[in-house]
């Protein structure tokens, strides 16, 4: 997660576990078996705190992590299924609102919040790319 | 006249269908979609500008709880939605 690496001195994270997208017993996509992520939707709250364990362990997930009740009360507060990004102000106010995912779901909007404030925060993959203009 | 309008429904309902496909990857994806995931899928009311919403969450450990709006304050919150399929 490079975002956090990168602004992790500026900001806090926190990832939130809601509902999941594809479960096994829903609308499980070809990639959830190839890369061997088959759970059944959870029907309790020890059900999701088990898969989001699976997961802060198979990825060494280093954000703050929650679990969204069985109620939903995170995710219908924020819109937030299948998945999105908010950036909070000091204030308490909604600093950036994404876009709701698959399809707007743009980490790279949040991460130019960051850089608007804090500084760009570049890397040698980025940087490497030589300019025409030079060459 | 009715065959005209029986026409045009077949089309969009058709074009509807294909249009789905492709965003899904096919029929099947389609129907996962239309069943399961835009019923759950909303554009929300939250605006920038607008005192951030609390919730309630379970931590990793099973038992301990904790407020979206402990971990903000001192400096700016980044909040990642998300699951794990």
């Amino acid at each position: 997660m490079q975002i956090y690496k990168d602004y992790k001195d500026h900001a806090d994270f926190l990832t939130v576990y809601v509902r999941e997208a594809h479960p096994t017993d829903e609308w499980q996509m070809k990639s959830n078996v190839k890369e061997d992520v088959c759970y059944a939707q959870p029907k309790t709250l020890e059900q999701r705190v088990a898969i989001a364990n699976d997961f802060v362990k198979r990825f060494n997930y280093p954000t703050k992590f929650g679990i969204d009740d069985m109620s939903n009360a995170a995710n219908d507060a924020y819109a937030a299924w299948p998945e999105r990004i908010y950036i909070i102000d000091e204030q308490g106010r909604i600093a950036y609102r994404g876009g709701m995912g698959p399809f707007n779901y743009h980490p790279e909007e949040a991460r130019s919040w960051l850089a608007a404030r804090y500084g760009e925060v570049k890397h040698e993959a980025s940087t490497a790319v030589p300019d025409k203009k030079n060459n | 006249m009715l065959k005209w309008v029986g026409a045009v429904v077949v089309l969009l309902i058709l074009g509807a269908v294909i249009g789905l496909s492709v965003m899904a990857g096919g029929l099947r994806g389609a129907y996962g979609m239309v069943r399961y995931a835009l019923p759950h899928m909303h554009r929300g009311t939250l605006r920038v500008g607008d005192n951030a919403p609390d919730a309630s969450l379970l931590a990793l450990d099973g038992s301990n709880r904790f407020h979206i709006r402990e971990r903000s304050g001192a400096r700016p919150l980044v909040i990642v939605f998300g699951s794990y399929t």
